[in-house]
C-alpha cells in the first residue's frame, strides 16, 4: 500500500471508527445479547451460568395462548396504523393542501397537537375517558336514557381494541397528517392545474395525480407505521389498568413485559422474553419486506414532482 | 498511522469524558470525602410519601455533612420496574424501599441482595413487632409500621345512619341495604375493581381464610397441601360472584381505578370502601374521614367460625440497607443512619398521623392521644381483630395474575368461579 493510500485509509478509520464504536457498544451488542439470552436459560438477576438451551424458548412462546393473543392484537394495532392513520393523516394533509376549509392554521395545529403531549399523559387522558361513569359512559348514559349504562368495550378481549385503536389514530394521526402536507407543498401547482384543465374532479385529482405521486411517502410511512405498531408499548400501557384490561389489550411488547420483568414463578423468564422481543423484531423484518415488496410490484416509490 | 492511533486516542478521550459527566458528581462528592448512598426511594412529588421523603433527606443531610445521598424517587408501576431493571443490569442500590415477601421482596432475594439487619435493631426498635423475613429469623427490611391490613371495610357511618342503615354483621346486612342506597342513588361497596390485585389482597384474602377457616391456607396451598380447586377456595370465589349478582358491589367496579375509589367513598357516593389500611390517609373530605368506621368484614356465607371476624395483613414494607450497601462499613452505617432519621420517633407520630401505617415498630413507643379519629380506629381494628395472610404475599407470577384477573372476569360476568379456580390450580403446579 502506498503512502497516500495509507493516508487515506487512516482519515477513513478516523472518521468512520467512533461511528462504528458507538454502534457496537449501544447497538449491536445489545441485539447480540439479546439473541444470545433466548437460546439459553441465563437469568441476569440471579447470575450464574449460561446453559444453551437452544430453540426452547421460541418453542415454549409458540405453545403459549398469551403469544398469539398479543400477536392478534399487534396486528390490529400495524391494521389500524397502516388503514387507519396513513389514509386519514393522507387526507386531512390534502384537505388543507388545497385549502379546502377555513381556519386551515388552527385545524393543522389541532390535529397534530396530541404529538406535543406525553404518551403517558394521553393514556392517562383516555382511561378516565373509559373508566366507569366517565365523559364516554355519560354520553352512552344521556343517548340510551340508561343511567346505569358504561363504556365496558375495555372488559372483553374481542372489543378492546376499538377503543385503543380510536385513541391510536387520534395520538398519531397528525403525524402523518404533516409528513403528507410538507411532501404535497413540494408538488409543482401546474401539475394540479393541467389536470383541472382536463376536467379532473376534485376525487379524480386525489386519486390519479396526487395518490400517484406520493406513493413513495406512502410507502415509507407505512413502514413507520408497521416499526412503530410493532414496538408500541406505552400508549396501551398507561391506557389500561393492570389485570384484565391490560391482559385483554395485550401486545406482544406488554407481553414481553410482563414475562420478562414480572413473572417470578418463571426462573428463565429473561430468556423467554428475550425470544418474544426476537420475534418481534423478526416479525417486523417480514411485514417490512412484505410492504417493500407490495409496492414494487405496484410499482410504488417514483416520485415526479 | 501515527494520526490514526491519535484520533482513537481523541475519541477514547472524549467518551471518558462522556463518562465523567454521569459519574462527576458521584466522584465529586467522593473526593470531598463524603460518603455516597445511592438509595431507591419510594413516592413522587404528587404523594405524601414522596413530599415527606424528599423534607427528611434534606435534614438529613444537613444534619449530616459528611454523607451525600443520591436518591431515586419513584412510585407505583415504575419503581417496580426500576428495581428489576437496575437489579438485572447489576446496579444495586445502597439502600432501598422493600419488602421481604412474595410481591415486594422477590426481585431482592433472587438477586440476593438481602441484608440481615437484626444486629442493628436492638437500640431503636421493637423486635417483637417485626416479623422474620428470613428462614433463621433474618429481618432484611425495617416495616414502616406494624403488618398491612389489606382487607378494610371503611363505612361512612353518618351516611348509613342517614339512610336509617347500622354497621353490618352479616352478608344478609349489607344485602338489605342495597334498596335503600340504590334510592339515595350511591353503592353499597365501591371497590378499585379495574386494579386486578385489589380483588386479591382487598377482598379474596380475607374471603379465603373465612370459607377454609385456616388462617394459613394460601402458603399451604402455595406449598402443594391445598389445591385452589378445593371447595373452600370456589366459595371464596363464590362469594365475590354473589356480592355482584346481589347488588353489594356494582358491576361497574371493574372500571373504577384506585384514586376514583377512594374519590368515590370521600364524596359519600358509597357507603363502604374496600382497601388496604393506607387508603385512610387518602380520605381527603374531613366530614368523611371523621364520620369513617373501619370494620372486617362481616360475617360471610360459607364462613367458619375459626376466622370469623379476621382480616388479611401483609408484613409492611420499609428500607433497608442491601447487601452491596453493606459490604462498605462506611455506606452501611451512613445507610443505617439515614433509615434511623427515617423512623425517628417525630417521623414515625407524623406517618401514623397521616394514616399510612397501623403502628410504628419502634422501642418504648408512645401512642399520641391526640390522633385524627380515623386513624384511633385504624389501631382499633388492628388490636381487636386477627390476622391472616395477604394472597399475593405467597402466590406470584403466572397463577396470582390469573387469579386477579378471573376475579374481574366474574364481577364482569365472563367466567365463573370454577372455571377461574381450575385455571390457578393449572398455572400453579406448573
Amino acid at each position: 500500500m502506498k503512502l497516500r493510500e495509507r493516508r487515506a485509509l487512516g482519515v477513513y478509520l478516523a472518521f468512520i471508527l467512533p461511528g462504528v464504536l458507538l454502534y457496537l457498544l449501544v447497538v449491536a451488542y445489545p441485539v447480540v445479547y439479546s439473541v444470545a439470552l433466548s437460546l439459553s436459560d441465563y437469568n441476569p438477576n440471579r447470575g450464574g451460568d449460561w446453559n444453551f438451551v437452544g430453540l426452547l424458548q421460541f418453542k415454549t412462546m409458540l405453545s403459549d395462548p398469551n403469544f398469539y393473543h398479543a400477536l392478534r392484537n399487534n396486528m390490529i394495532v400495524v391494521a389500524v396504523s397502516v388503514f387507519g392513520q396513513i389514509p386519514i393523516g393522507f387526507i386531512l394533509a390534502y384537505i388543507l393542501y388545497r385549502r379546502m376549509v377555513k381556519g386551515g392554521d388552527f385545524f393543522q395545529i389541532m390535529v397534530f397537537l396530541p404529538h406535543f403531549l406525553s404518551t403517558i399523559v394521553i393514556g392517562t387522558m383516555w382511561k378516565r375517558m373509559f373508566q366507569a361513569d366517565g365523559p364516554v359512559s355519560r354520553l352512552i348514559q344521556i343517548f340510551s336514557g340508561d343511567p346505569s349504562a358504561q363504556f365496558d368495550l375495555m372488559l372483553h378481549a374481542d372489543t378492546v381494541m376499538y377503543p385503543i385503536g380510536f385513541a391510536l389514530i387520534w395520538m398519531y394521526t397528525g403525524l402523518y397528517m404533516i409528513i403528507f402536507l410538507a411532501n404535497l407543498q413540494k408538488i409543482n401547482d401546474s401539475l394540479i392545474e393541467a389536470a383541472k384543465i382536463d376536467g379532473a374532479t376534485e376525487p379524480q385529482i386525489f386519486l390519479k395525480v396526487i395518490v400517484p405521486i406520493l406513493s413513495g411517502t406512502i410507502l415509507v410511512s407505512a413502514v413507520l407505521a408497521i416499526a412503530g405498531s410493532l414496538k408500541g408499548f406505552d400508549l396501551i400501557f398507561a391506557l389500561t389498568t393492570q389485570g384484565l384490561q391490560r391482559n385483554n389489550a395485550m401486545v406482544l411488547p406488554i407481553f414481553m413485559y410482563q414475562t420478562a420483568f414480572q413473572n417470578y414463578s418463571n426462573p428463565m423468564r429473561y430468556a423467554y422474553g428475550s425470544a418474544i422481543s426476537n420475534a418481534i423484531v423478526i416479525i417486523s423484518v417480514a411485514l417490512i419486506m412484505a410492504s417493500n415488496f407490495i409496492s414494487r410490484k405496484l410499482g410504488v416509490g417514483e416520485e415526479t414532482y | 498511522m501515527k494520526k490514526l492511533v491519535r484520533a482513537t486516542l481523541i475519541f477514547g478521550m472524549l467518551i471518558l469524558m462522556a463518562g465523567l459527566v454521569f459519574t462527576g458528581c458521584q466522584k465529586e462528592e467522593a473526593a470531598q470525602g463524603k460518603v455516597v448512598v445511592d438509595v431507591m426511594a419510594y413516592g413522587d412529588n404528587s404523594n405524601q410519601e414522596g413530599v415527606n421523603w424528599v423534607r427528611i433527606v434534606d435534614a438529613f443531610e444537613a444534619a449530616n455533612p459528611g454523607i451525600d445521598i443520591q436518591y431515586e424517587l419513584l412510585y407505583d408501576e415504575a419503581y417496580h420496574q426500576k428495581v428489576v431493571a437496575r437489579l438485572t443490569s447489576g446496579d444495586v442500590p445502597d439502600v432501598a424501599y422493600m419488602g421481604a415477601d412474595a410481591r415486594w421482596g422477590a426481585p431482592w432475594m433472587e438477586a440476593s441482595q438481602q441484608w440481615d439487619h437484626t444486629p442493628h435493631l436492638d437500640a431503636m426498635y421493637d423486635k417483637s413487632l417485626i416479623p422474620p423475613h428470613g428462614p433463621n429469623g433474618e429481618i432484611y427490611e425495617i416495616p414502616l409500621g406494624t403488618s398491612n391490613i389489606t382487607t378494610v371495610l371503611f363505612m361512612n357511618e353518618k351516611l348509613v345512619k342517614e339512610l336509617g342503615l347500622s354497621a353490618p354483621k352479616t352478608y344478609e346486612d349489607l344485602k338489605a341495604m342495597v334498596p335503600a342506597a340504590k334510592k339515595a342513588g350511591v353503592d353499597v361497596i365501591t371497590i378499585d375493581g379495574a386494579d386486578g390485585w385489589a380483588w386479591g389482597s382487598c377482598v379474596l384474602s380475607s374471603f379465603i381464610a373465612r370459607t377454609s377457616g385456616d388462617p394459613q391456607w394460601v402458603s399451604k396451598a402455595v406449598a402443594g397441601e391445598n389445591k385452589f380447586t378445593d371447595k373452600a377456595f370456589v366459595d371464596a370465589l363464590t362469594i365475590i360472584d354473589m356480592l355482584v349478582k346481589d347488588g353489594i358491589i356494582p358491576a361497574k367496579s371493574v372500571l373504577v381505578d384506585y384514586g376514583s375509589n377512594v374519590s368515590n367513598f370521600s364524596n359519600g357516593k358509597a357507603l363502604f370502601m374496600i382497601q388496604g389500611q393506607w387508603a385512610a390517609g387518602g380520605i381527603e373530605n374531613p366530614e368523611v374521614a371523621d364520620n369513617t368506621i373501619l370494620l372486617a368484614w362481616p360475617k360471610l356465607p360459607f364462613e367458619k367460625a375459626a376466622t370469623a371476624g379476621t382480616v388479611a395483613a401483609a408484613p409492611s414494607v420499609g428500607y433497608g440497607v442491601t447487601k452491596k450497601g453493606a459490604s462498605d462499613p462506611a455506606v452501611r452505617d451512613a445507610g443505617l443512619a439515614l433509615i434511623n432519621y427515617f423512623y425517628s420517633e417525630a417521623e414515625s407520630t407524623q406517618r401514623l398521623r397521616d394514616g399510612a401505617i397501623v403502628a410504628p415498630i419502634l422501642k418504648n413507643y408512645q401512642v399520641p392521644s391526640d390522633l385524627p379519629l380515623i386513624v384511633k380506629r385504624k389501631v382499633e381494628l388492628a388490636q381487636s381483630a386477627g390476622t391472616t395472610e395477604v394472597i399475593d404475599s405467597y402466590l406470584t407470577g403466572a397463577p396470582n395474575d390469573a387469579l386477579n384477573e378471573g376475579m374481574q372476569k366474574i364481577v364482569s360476568g365472563q367466567a365463573t368461579p370454577a372455571e377461574i379456580a381450575a385455571k390457578v390450580e393449572e398455572l400453579a403446579r406448573k
